[in-house]
């Protein structure tokens, strides 16, 4: 079987001590990244890009997944304890999550919660492992119009569903398109938008514009107010922790429930894993015969949710590893990672490195199985954590974003940029913009205006070559759908104020 | 927000307008072998103030004004100071170099705007400034700004 062959590949390179310790140092940060509020996964990846330059792509990959792995493990137990969540993928941990702990059962809820995370991690990375040689040789046909198109619903997709208000979404992935214009034209070789500026030549760094939109930007809007939080105390001995028979029966088909479910929408490019541990929670009050205890502490409402977050965070890896599409903000920071390695993300990843992608799944088992010892048995140490507080947090990360942007070419100007990105990113988020698909469109924007130049090229009848050909006529319709049925909506809310 | 919503999306369209604008004039629309550079910019900016165009006219007809959006008085001091300290310590660095700026911005904030005591706040900004060095220049040969002092 091809599959078993690769994974051993897999296995022979996630297995190296220099990746095992990668990994593990993935795991470690990402539970606590998760775990402290005001940063979460896309902060924590965009953070640690840097770090990653020095070392085989390979290795910086494992680090990364395992992290953003880590963080929806640990988002839980800030939600659980504080009734804040780590990360937005645990918003809904909280409802359920922090009334068992105010009924004394905090470590049965962050128990399930690890138990869950592992089971639909695990079955998330066989589902990947299984799905994406299958969609990468579907995707190797794929010419530029079918690219142009992908690419075009990825974008509309994604700005849909990250966003409050859907124009003001659309208007950031226009914004991200306008900047991925700045510097030389790869077909033509011509400056645009540069303003005489030397350094802008090379275009929009995407480092300092990550870190700065994601890093600082969050930074920003939690230093408003000194931030307070009381943490429960509980016992997390290995007794509290393992879920009793009654728990265990009530959670057993939440949590495969939140798995399929979780994967499904991960996959799905736009929705990630906070949408996913949205609709897990809404599925488990409708199935459930109490639904009466939902938001009094059911265990189903942690169980669900907490296992979807984690299927989709292994879903989402689908679409960026074999089509080049990113499935939610912290895959489309992973996919520029991608490109400064110096890696083309798409279908042909899969046969031009195999080391690449094997290695990355083979060590999302090794993760989730670090993750969930780690999960049950660290419990303490990770609480301990919690009480750094903010007021010292955040001036680190500050410096964490200043030295980060400086570490890939050494220049002041790539700080200068991250700085007021950061402005831009705090004032994004307080108006109701969309910093993630700003960055989506970053990424995404040379290889989309390159397919859509060649479609152009070798089409007679103009732009209509995107709807001659049936796949990208498939993708692109639904592209447009995706455009245009929230647009009309957010847009005629007014004209019918003036008709009555 | 309202207010912010209208002068936004004001100047988005007049953003997008110039941007179209600048395309079409500076870059080449279709050259001999199909679209050329300015192709994908010039429709980039139309769609930006078609958009624009839509989200100024809701927010024009909407009749309540929207949540507050700018922090207030304490709020907004706390947040110039952080920005402004953030600014300052970039500007620093040429002169005294990374290490002993990255020490001096952790000092300033965490002492005087959280308030910290000087031990806390000597012990963070030197383990910080220390582990910092040795994360990037030590272990990934980033050659940091040296400052006047000489590291």
């Amino acid at each position: 079987m091809d599959v078993f062959a690769n994974l051993a590949l897999g296995f022979s390179i996630a297995l190296t001590p220099f990746n095992i310790f990668m990994a593990m140092v993935g795991v470690v940060l990402g539970t606590l990244i998760g775990a402290l509020p005001g940063i979460g996964p896309v902060s924590g990846v965009a953070l640690l890009l840097p770090l990653t330059f020095g070392m085989p792509p390979t290795s910086g990959i494992i680090m990364l997944a395992a992290l953003y792995a880590g963080t929806m493990y640990g988002g839980t137990i800030t939600s659980v304890l504080i009734n804040t969540p780590g990360e937005s993928a645990s918003v809904v941990t909280c409802i359920d999550g922090y009334q068992m702990a105010l009924q004394g059962r905090a470590g049965a809820a962050l128990g399930i919660a690890a138990l869950g995370s592992f089971a639909a991690g695990t079955v998330g990375v066989v589902l990947l492992m299984l799905m994406s040689p299958l969609l990468a040789r579907w995707a190797l046909s794929f010419g530029p119009p079918e690219t142009f198109a992908l690419m075009l619903l990825g974008l509309t997709t994604v700005t849909g569903l990250t966003g409050e208000h859907a124009l003001k979404g659309y208007i950031s992935m226009v914004l991200g398109l306008m900047l991925s214009m700045v510097g030389f034209d790869i077909i033509s070789g011509d400056a645009r938008y540069t303003g005489g500026i030397a350094e802008m030549l090379d275009g929009v760094d995407f480092l300092p514009v990550a870190i700065g939109l994601f890093g600082m930007g969050e930074v920003l809007a939690g230093a408003e107010e000194p931030g307070t939080g009381q943490i429960l105390n509980a016992r997390y001995g290995l007794r509290d922790v393992w879920p009793t028979a009654t728990d265990w029966a009530r959670s057993r088909w939440a949590i495969v429930r939140g798995t399929v479910l979780g994967f499904v929408v991960g996959v799905l490019p736009g929705a990630g894993p906070t949408i996913a541990s949205f609709l897990a929670y809404t599925v488990e009050r409708k199935v459930s015969r109490h639904p009466e205890e939902f938001g009094h502490g059911a265990i189903e409402g942690v169980a669900g949710p907490e296992s979807a977050n984690n299927a989709a965070s292994a879903g989402a890896m689908v679409p960026m590893l074999t089509l080049g599409i990113p499935g939610s903000a912290t895959t489309a920071v992973m996919l520029g990672g991608l490109m400064m390695w110096g890696l083309r993300p798409g279908p042909l990843l899969f046969e031009k490195n195999p080391d690449f992608v094997w290695g990355l799944i083979a060590s999302q088992y090794v993760a989730n199985a670090m993750l969930l010892i780690l999960n049950i048995a660290f419990i303490p140490l990770f609480v301990r954590a919690l009480r750094l507080p903010y007021s010292i947090l955040m001036p680190l990360i500050i410096v964490f974003c200043i030295t980060g942007s400086y570490s890939q070419s050494n220049k002041l100007w790539d700080v200068g940029q991250m700085l007021v990105f950061g402005v831009l990113g705090y004032g994004m988020k307080k108006l109701g913009y969309s910093p993630a698909a700003l960055t989506l469109a970053l990424v995404l924007g040379p290889l989309a205006e390159r397919a859509l130049r060649q479609s152009l090229i070798i089409s007679e009848s103009g732009v209509l070559i995107l709807f001659q050909r049936p796949i990208s006529a498939v993708l692109t319709t639904l592209a447009l759908l995706a455009v245009a049925v929230p647009v009309v909506r957010a847009a005629r809310g007014p004209w019918r104020s003036i008709r009555a | 927000m309202r207010l912010a919503d209208r002068v936004g999306a004001a100047l988005l369209l007049a953003f997008g307008a110039g941007y179209a604008a600048t395309a079409a004039r500076s870059y080449t629309y279709w050259g001999v072998h199909g679209p050329g550079a300015g192709f994908f910019p010039f429709w980039l900016g139309v769609a930006l103030v078609v958009l624009a165009a839509l989200f100024l006219v809701s927010a024009v007809h909407r009749s309540e004004p929207g949540p507050a959006w700018l922090p207030d008085g304490h709020g907004a001091v706390r947040l110039g100071v952080v920005v402004g300290a953030s600014a300052l310590f970039v500007a620093l660095v040429p002169v005294l170099g990374m290490t002993l700026a990255t020490a001096l911005f952790l000092v300033g904030l965490l002492r005087f705007l959280e308030g910290h005591a000087w031990p806390v706040a000597l012990g963070v900004a030197v383990a910080t400034a220390a582990a910092n060095w040795a994360i990037f220049t030590w272990w990934l040969g980033v050659p940091f700004p040296i400052g006047v002092l000489g590291f």
